[in-house]
């Protein structure tokens, strides 16, 4: 069998090495401590994803024998300044930035500004002594390590943030955590986790971003807890543009109380290899997720999402929509699985996944999975796997529309179902400019292929 | 000559449809093609605007002098020939402004003309909305999606308005519409005819021309052009059907 220390990468090795540094190396608070043990215990008895194992069947994790991953040092102090990072900014972003540098908390180019009552942002290497217990919880909450980089994240943390709403506030403006990599001498492989806390009646949009400067090769390894309280709401967004050698790992769970509300728009359009495990779990009544995801699988990219939606208890409402594009040989994995348990009675769930092929040479491989013990829902899936109209094609041509420009401005339009949720312009500019420059690189090795079948 | 088709073939998935058609037109003229169904009408429209699967199988067609059917369809659009279709496409996600623009700007850009910024874009657009009597608020809509019928017919005659063609193709444009939706239809078409433009008025039904009043009348029949004449041709087809003139082929 394939174990960890059998990889170029030996995440075993991470784990000790990790444990014999000065005390210093990974800050700890005390509360973080079981978390950091349990993760360890983990590591070293969970076996690496192979093939065989269903969840992880089209998404080999080979980028881990390629290359030798090492934990980045903490960054020093001024590796980047806000003129590095300036272009990566939003000129309409009004609200707390948290920004981290290859994991680790950069303060200097944070900017947390006033925050409401009721609001508390801050990070797990920062947090004062008296964090509010819900949040601390969360960040505590060693759910059983699906994985072994559940497991790892949980061991080696680097930093992250924490978010907590007490009940009742409502914070208009949002928060933004902005991941940068920096290149390094060697491949990192970082571990960010936050927790986001939304109390009873509160209400909070938080902004994700994972990018990079330059084309590091790096593996972001991120875990993200979220609770929402009952009647509380909060939307999520979510835009990885990472290099084109990176790879992206986020393992995303939701609890969502009565009457409680989660939207997640989602972009992930970087990396040379993608994926996020998204589970919801409906541990209240009446409460409603709706989850959008923008996947983007460019020549060599591979981007995946698995969705782990579970209608525990009545009465909620689930929407799945998530939309793939793929070009050269990209590939594009979606596995939506939504469970409604037997007394979840009057759940209402729809799925789809619908993916746009720009190529003959890419590859979709998806599977909703509805497990319904339940006998009063209403729950649908739908998954289709098409190519660019060629009636749409040809109108746009004939307005003078060169081909590839025809191209672009069709994905954009099959995009913008997801992309048009993004709140801020500038979120949804940052996600259409890449797009297309993505498309562009590739578009006219598909123009060429299209005519040579055509004739 | 603007337009000069010679001894038009062409084939449709393999099968012939145009068997040898010929029509010259000449920049301010408008003319109307009419026939049966299954004819060929849409065909020639197609094939003039460069659509894959419309294949030519010989003949020539100049336009200004240089051979069209060598061009890809956007070259055709930039050198200022339009097709308003018949089934106008839907384009979910694709911003109508946006789209008008983009077109706009690539025709343009292909005839080494400065592209115009969204104020002058804006300024130009909102003169010619008025032309087809269009709600502007469909301006901001995505391209024809969830139109009726006659939304998207007023879509189609405002790019001609914008792009201001030198030769329009207006396949069937007449089809589906009601009466009062083909008349501001038709007064579109009307405002922008110029004695350098030419309109190719494609249609079943003699309706449209009591509007869009023609120059020349032609009949498609069997993939060539059987009968030429003035309006009146029109209205003794009206009369008398297609059935005479595949009689007077036949005999």
């Amino acid at each position: 069998m394939n174990t960890a220390e059998q990889t170029s990468t030996d995440l075993r090795a991470l784990v000790q090495a990790a444990g014999s540094e000065a005390a210093g190396a990974l800050a700890t608070p005390g509360w973080l401590t079981p978390v950091r043990e349990r993760g360890a215990r983990d590591v070293l008895t969970m076996p690496l994803p192979v093939r065989k194992d269903e969840a992880w069947r089209y998404t080999p994790v080979g980028f881990l024998e390629r290359q030798s991953y090492r934990a980045p040092q903490v960054a020093a102090p001024g590796i980047l300044v806000i003129a590095d990072i300036q272009h990566l900014l939003r000129p309409d972003s009004v609200g707390p930035r948290l920004v981290f540098v290859n994991g680790y908390h950069a303060p200097a180019l944070s900017a947390i500004g006033t925050l409401p009552d009721g609001v508390t942002l801050t990070t797990i290497t920062q947090a004062p002594g008296q964090l509010p217990v819900g949040l601390r919880q969360q960040v505590e909450r060693v759910a059983e390590h699906r994985h072994v980089f559940s497991a790892l994240n949980s061991a080696l943390v680097s930093d992250g943030a924490l978010i907590h709403l007490a009940a009742g506030t409502i914070l208009d403006s949002p928060i933004e955590i902005l991941h940068i990599a920096v290149g390094t001498d060697e491949p990192g492989i970082c571990h960010p986790r936050h927790a986001i806390v939304v109390d009873e009646g509160a209400q909070a949009r938080v902004v994700e971003r994972y990018c990079s400067v330059g084309d590091p090769v790096y593996f972001t390894n991120a875990v993200v807890d979220v609770h929402v309280a009952a009647g509380a709401g909060l939307v999520h967004e979510r835009l990885q543009t990472e290099s084109v050698g990176a790879q992206h790992l986020t393992e995303l769970r939701v609890t969502l109380s009565e009457n409680s509300f989660y939207r997640h728009v989602a972009a992930a359009l970087g990396g040379e290899w993608s994926r996020t495990n998204l589970q919801v779990v409906f541990a209240g009544e009446g409460a409603e997720a709706d989850l959008n995801g923008l996947m983007l699988a460019g020549d060599k990219q591979l981007n995946d999402v698995h969705l782990d939606i579970r209608h525990d208890v009545p009465r909620c409402t689930s929407r799945e929509a998530f939309k793939g594009i793929l070009d050269g040989r990209g590939r594009i994995v979606f596995d939506g699985r939504i469970l409604v348990a037997r007394d979840a009675q009057k759940t209402d769930a729809q799925l789809s996944n619908d993916n746009l092929m720009l190529s003959r040479s890419a590859e979709v491989d998806t599977k909703p999975q509805l497990e319904i013990y339940a006998d009063d829902v209403k729950c649908s899936h739908g998954t289709t796997v098409g190519e660019l109209d060629k009636d749409s094609l040809f109108y746009l041509r004939s307005r003078g529309i060169p081909e590839s420009q025809a191209m672009r401005m069709l994905c954009q339009g099959f995009a913008g179902d997801v992309l048009d949720r993004l709140a801020d312009q500038s979120l949804r500019e940052i996600a259409q400019e890449l797009l297309d420059k993505r498309l562009s690189t590739s578009g006219a090795a598909l123009v060429e292929g299209e005519s040579g079948d055509a004739s | 000559m603007l337009l000069s088709i010679k001894n038009l073939t062409a084939e449709v998935e393999g099968k012939p449809i145009l068997q040898g058609v010929d029509l010259d037109v000449r920049p301010g003229e408008v003319h109307a093609i009419m026939g049966p169904n299954g004819s060929g009408k849409s065909t020639l429209a197609h094939v003039l605007a460069g659509r894959d699967g419309y294949d030519v199988t010989g003949g020539e067609v100049l336009f200004e002098g240089q051979d069209l059917i060598a061009l890809e369809p956007e070259e055709r659009a930039s050198r200022g020939l339009f097709l308003a279709f018949q089934y106008p496409v839907e384009l979910p996600g694709v911003n109508n402004t946006h789209f008008l623009k983009e077109a706009l700007n690539a025709q343009r850009k292909s005839r080494g003309e400065p592209e115009l910024d969204s104020v002058a874009f804006l300024k130009l657009v909102r003169e010619k909305i008025k032309l087809v009597s269009m709600n502007p608020e469909l301006l901001k809509r995505q391209v024809n999606t969830g139109f009726s019928g006659g939304e998207k017919k007023r879509n189609e005659i405002l790019q001609m308005a914008v792009f201001e063609p030198k030769l329009a193709v207006l396949d069937e444009t007449d089809s589906g519409l009601d009466i009062d939706a083909l008349r501001t239809v038709s007064e579109g078409v009307n405002a922008l005819r110029s004695p350098d433009r030419a309109v190719i008025l494609v249609t079943h039904y003699q309706r449209l021309l009591d509007y869009i009043e023609p120059d020349f009348v032609h009949v498609l029949a069997g993939g060539r052009i059987v009968r030429s004449g003035d309006k009146t041709l029109a209205k003794e087809l009206e009369e008398k059907g297609y059935g005479w003139l595949a009689d007077e082929e036949a005999a």
